[in-house]
This record gives structure tokens, C-alpha cells and sequence, in this order.
């Protein structure tokens, strides 16, 4: 390595300055790495579980509505005025009319290879005509229910209140729980790193004291350290990234061959959101590992 | 060129290394600074690049107020001075030749000037022929001529040297007395710490003795003056 190869430009400096230190660092690195690796999948892994079961938590929520059952006695120019009256309502998003016989085909195609049981009931058709109502947020469905009652000739307006009240539960839990749990394995994969790099920085202490001596400002020291932080978070995170894709894809094609029902996120936009969140935290939390580290170096 | 005012410096635990001193210094001046160990040299050493700062008192480097001085201003402080320590303080894996532009591009001297520089300096301390070498192939006086090249590859305003012929025998001190002459005579200032009774009773230069944390003695063509 003579003195012909010493041209370079101050990000050339910078950029070899990284290279080496991460060769000669050779164990570290990959230590390192694989922690962070390791840190962001499981990070990772929870960001998803928590995207899934917030999703399942809404898709559950959008489908409770108000069922509105009339009364018999109720005639055309009643049904119209009580769908008018209920459209009316704040929050009120979507009103849809089920006739009686609508009702009873609805039922028949829900029991599949069971109907001849409807045989029993003859010719009667004991569904009333009745609304579904949909609302705007599942929280408005306790305000409007009510309302809804008072009008004439209803019978009855039902919604699952019960349900309703413990999926609102387990969706807070849910969520603060996600965001407790990203917080602290944040919070550890960024000690982990800006470990590595005291590391790194301590094994090069009598060049950065050096380096001083002769002049360098503080920036200039800390730029290659903050790349091989950023180095470091990055490639553990695009580690993390591979790993997570082939775990997810896997599991939502044996959920979607066993458990259709599942409303699980298809893999394809979801997971590149999730790892370009994963590889920008990585680089992030790189570089304020390093940047941690080094402040006590610095202070010659 | 370097004004130190009633400087005194007490550690914290409350050893005192410094008290009360005065010193003014010429530019194009050669001064030693002699006394016995622990008498306060380093101390005053350190105060002149920055790493400590006086407990009362103020300095003033080539007209910079120390004092007054930002941390982020201390870097361009110290692009004025070149700093010789006893133990050289050179990289190991790096060549002799990468070891001096390591101080031309941490302050980001265009790379085509840091050829040239770095070739002519090396040709000053004789060590050319020696560009491809690592620091452990060479001897301690070569290592401290590489030191020397880097302390004055940036063309300082004044050279500090804390002992730098502790390690060598004479005759390889000598030779690197003769490159700090070469370098005074090019007008830059020299401020050198040494316990080194032959060179400076030979050599014939001011002489700053402290003792005690008191300069006790600051003659023009002064000696040594303690027995060894």
C-alpha cells in the first residue's frame, strides 16, 4: 500500500475510513449485526402481529351494526319514513332495507344443506321487514340504538353491546401494549448498538486523541463512526427484513389454506412498508448509537 | 506569539501545578523548559494547546484568548500549532507516508497539496527513502522524525515538543536537535519541555526553569542548571 493510493477526497476518507474499521472490526461487526439483526425481527415480528390485530379489531368493528326489526303492523309509507328518519341521523352511513321474503332467502342460504328444516315452519314466514344500519364509528352505534327505538311502529333496534364493549377493551390493550413493547426494543437495540460502536471507538482512542492533536473538528472525527453505526443498522435491518418476509409469506399461506376467515394483511404492500420502516429505524438507530458513544471521546 | 498572565492551575482534588505564572514569548523564539519532574512542565505544556484550562489567569496563543476559545473553536487552534510528544503517538498500521497525511487530510487539505507537502517534510527529517514503512520497522529516532514531520507538515506558527529526546541515546538526540534548529530557522517558534542537560546547555537558548509551579529562572542563553 504505497503513497500512490492516497488520493482521495474527504468522503473517500470517509467511506474507506468505515470500510476498515468494519474489516478490522471483522467480529464485532458481525456481532453486531446479527444483534441488531435479531432486535429489528422481533421488532418487526410485533409491528405486524400489532398492524394484524388491528386490523382484525377494525374489520370486527365495521361489521357491527344495528339491526332495526319493524313491526307487522308497519306499512310502505312507514318503512319509507323510518328509513328517512334514521338516514337522517348523525353518523348514520348506510341504511339498506330487507324485505320479509329477502329475509327469510337470507336465512335459507345461511343454513346451506340444512334448509329443509324451514319446512317445519310451512308456509309461514316469520321474519319481520327490518333495516341494516351502519354507522360511521363503531362508538356512535350506542347513540344512535337508542334513537332509533323511539321512532314509530319499530319493534326492536339490537346491536351486539356486549361484543362490542370488550372488542373496544382488547383494541386499547392491544395498541398500548404495541407501542410499549416497539418502544423498548427500540430503546435496546439502541444501546446494543451504540455498544458496539464504544467498542469500535475504544479500539481507536489514540487515533481519535491523534487526531485531535493535529486539528480535526469534532465532525470530522464522528463521520466515520456514524457510518459504521449506519452500516451496521442497516444491514442488520435488511438481515431482519429478509428473514421477517419469508416467516410472514409462509404463515399467511398456510393461514389462508386452513383459516380463511382470518382477515390476516396480504404480504405484498404491508411487508415492503414494514421493512422500509425496519431499515430506516435500523440507519436511525445506528446513528445515534454511535453518535451516543462518542461524545465522551471527544471531549480531548 | 505566546502571553501567559498570572496563570495558575489547581486540579481537581486541589493539587496545585501551576502558580502565578508569567511568560511572555517572541515569535521565531527557541525556549526550553526545564525543571524537575512534576514540577508543573506538562501542566504548562497542556495549557498551551487546550487540553486543560487555567484556574485563574489568561493565555494567548498567536492571539488567540484561550480562555475565550469555544470548543468547536479549538481545532483551528491547534492547526496553528505542531505537538511532539516523548512516545512519538504514531498510528501502527499505518505507512510512514500515511502517518504524515493523516494530519493534511483530517483538515482537509486538497489531496494533490498533500502529496507534495508530505514528500518535502519527509525529505526535511531525511526519512523519504522510508515512505512505505510501517512506525515498528523503523528506530525510536526515526520514529520521532516521522513525529516531527507530522507536527510540521501543516506549517504551525509554533512547535511544542514535550520531551522529545526522552527516549533516544545522545547521538540520535542530537540529529533531532539538528531539525528542530532547521525548523526555528525557518522563523517558527519552539517551545520544548526536556530534562536534557547537554543539548541545552550546547545549544545556548532561552531557558524557563519551573519549580514548584513557580518559574524560578527565564534566561536568555541559559543553562540547564540542575545535576543529573
Amino acid at each position: 500500500m504505497g503513497y500512490m493510493v492516497m488520493r482521495f477526497s474527504t468522503k473517500e476518507y470517509f467511506v474507506r475510513e468505515t470500510y476498515k474499521s468494519v474489516r478490522r472490526n471483522g467480529f464485532m461487526s458481525f456481532a453486531s449485526v446479527s444483534t441488531v439483526a435479531v432486535a429489528l425481527l422481533v421488532l418487526g415480528m410485533f409491528l405486524l402481529l400489532f398492524l394484524n390485530t388491528n386490523n382484525m379489531a377494525k374489520h370486527l368493528e365495521s361489521q357491527v351494526q344495528i339491526s332495526v326489526y319493524m313491526q307487522d303492523a308497519a306499512n310502505d309509507a312507514d318503512l319509507n319514513n323510518t328509513k328517512a328518519a334514521i338516514t337522517k341521523m348523525p353518523g348514520v352511513v348506510k341504511v339498506t332495507y330487507i324485505d320479509k321474503k329477502a329475509a327469510l332467502k337470507r336465512f335459507e342460504e345461511r343454513l346451506g344443506d340444512q334448509k329443509q328444516l324451514l319446512n317445519a315452519l310451512g308456509k309461514d314466514n316469520p321474519f319481520p321487514n327490518s333495516f341494516d344500519v351502519q354507522v360511521d364509528k363503531p362508538e356512535r352505534i350506542k347513540e344512535v340504538a337508542p334513537q332509533i327505538s323511539k321512532l314509530p311502529k319499530i319493534e326492536t333496534a339490537k346491536f351486539g353491546q356486549e361484543i362490542l364493549e370488550n372488542l373496544f377493551q382488547l383494541t386499547r390493550i392491544l395498541r398500548f401494549g404495541g407501542v410499549v413493547l416497539v418502544f423498548f426494543l427500540a430503546m435496546a437495540t439502541l444501546f446494543i448498538i451504540s455498544n458496539t460502536i464504544r467498542l469500535t471507538v475504544f479500539a481507536r482512542r489514540k487515533e481519535v486523541t491523534i487526531m485531535k492533536y493535529v486539528g480535526a473538528t469534532d465532525w470530522f472525527i464522528r463521520w466515520p463512526f456514524l457510518l459504521e453505526g449506519m452500516s451496521l443498522g442497516f444491514i442488520g435491518a435488511v438481515l431482519a427484513s429478509i428473514i421477517l418476509a419469508l416467516i410472514y409469506n409462509s404463515m399467511v399461506d398456510r393461514i389462508h389454506g386452513t383459516l380463511q376467515f382470518l382477515p390476516i394483511l396480504g404480504a405484498s404492500p404491508l411487508l415492503w412498508w414494514v421493512s422500509l420502516g425496519l431499515l430506516v429505524a435500523g440507519t436511525a438507530i445506528g446513528a445515534l448509537g454511535s453518535f451516543i458513544s462518542l461524545r465522551k471521546f471527544l471531549r480531548v | 506569539m505566546l502571553v501567559m498572565e498570572n496563570v495558575s492551575k489547581v486540579y481537581p482534588g486541589g493539587s496545585v501545578a501551576l502558580q502565578d505564572v508569567n511568560v511572555h514569548i517572541e515569535p521565531g523564539e527557541f525556549v526550553f523548559l526545564v525543571g524537575p519532574s512534576g514540577a508543573g512542565k506538562s501542566t504548562f505544556i497542556k495549557l498551551l494547546f487546550r487540553e486543560v484550562l487555567p484556574t485563574e489567569g489568561s493565555i494567548y496563543v498567536d492571539g488567540i484568548d484561550l480562555l475565550n476559545l469555544k470548543h468547536e473553536e479549538i481545532p483551528f487552534l491547534r492547526r496553528k500549532l505542531g505537538i511532539i510528544f516523548q512516545d512519538y503517538r504514531l498510528l501502527p498500521d499505518r505507512t510512514v507516508y500515511e502517518n504524515v497525511a493523516f494530519a493534511m487530510e483530517v483538515i482537509e487539505t486538497p489531496r494533490r497539496k498533500i502529496k507534495r507537502t508530505v514528500l518535502n517534510v519527509l525529505d526535511l527529517v531525511g526519512l523519504r527513502s522510508r515512505s512505505n514503512s510501517y512506525p515498528n520497522e523503523l528506530s525510536g529516532g526515526e520514529q520521532q522524525r516521522i513525529a516531527i514531520a507530522r507536527a510540521i507538515v501543516n506549517n504551525p506558527r509554533l512547535v511544542i515538543a514535550d520531551e522529545p529526546t526522552g527516549n533516544l541515546d545522545p547521538e540520535t538526540s542530537w540529529e533531532i536537535m539538528q531539525i528542530f534548529k532547521e525548523i526555528n530557522e525557518t522563523g517558527t517558534t519552539i517551545i520544548m519541555a526536556t530534562h536534557d542537560k547537554d543539548i541545552v546547555d550546547a545549544m545556548g537558548k532561552r531557558v524557563i526553569a519551573i519549580e514548584h509551579g513557580n518559574i524560578v529562572r527565564d534566561e536568555a542563553n541559559g543553562v540547564y542548571g540542575y545535576e543529573i
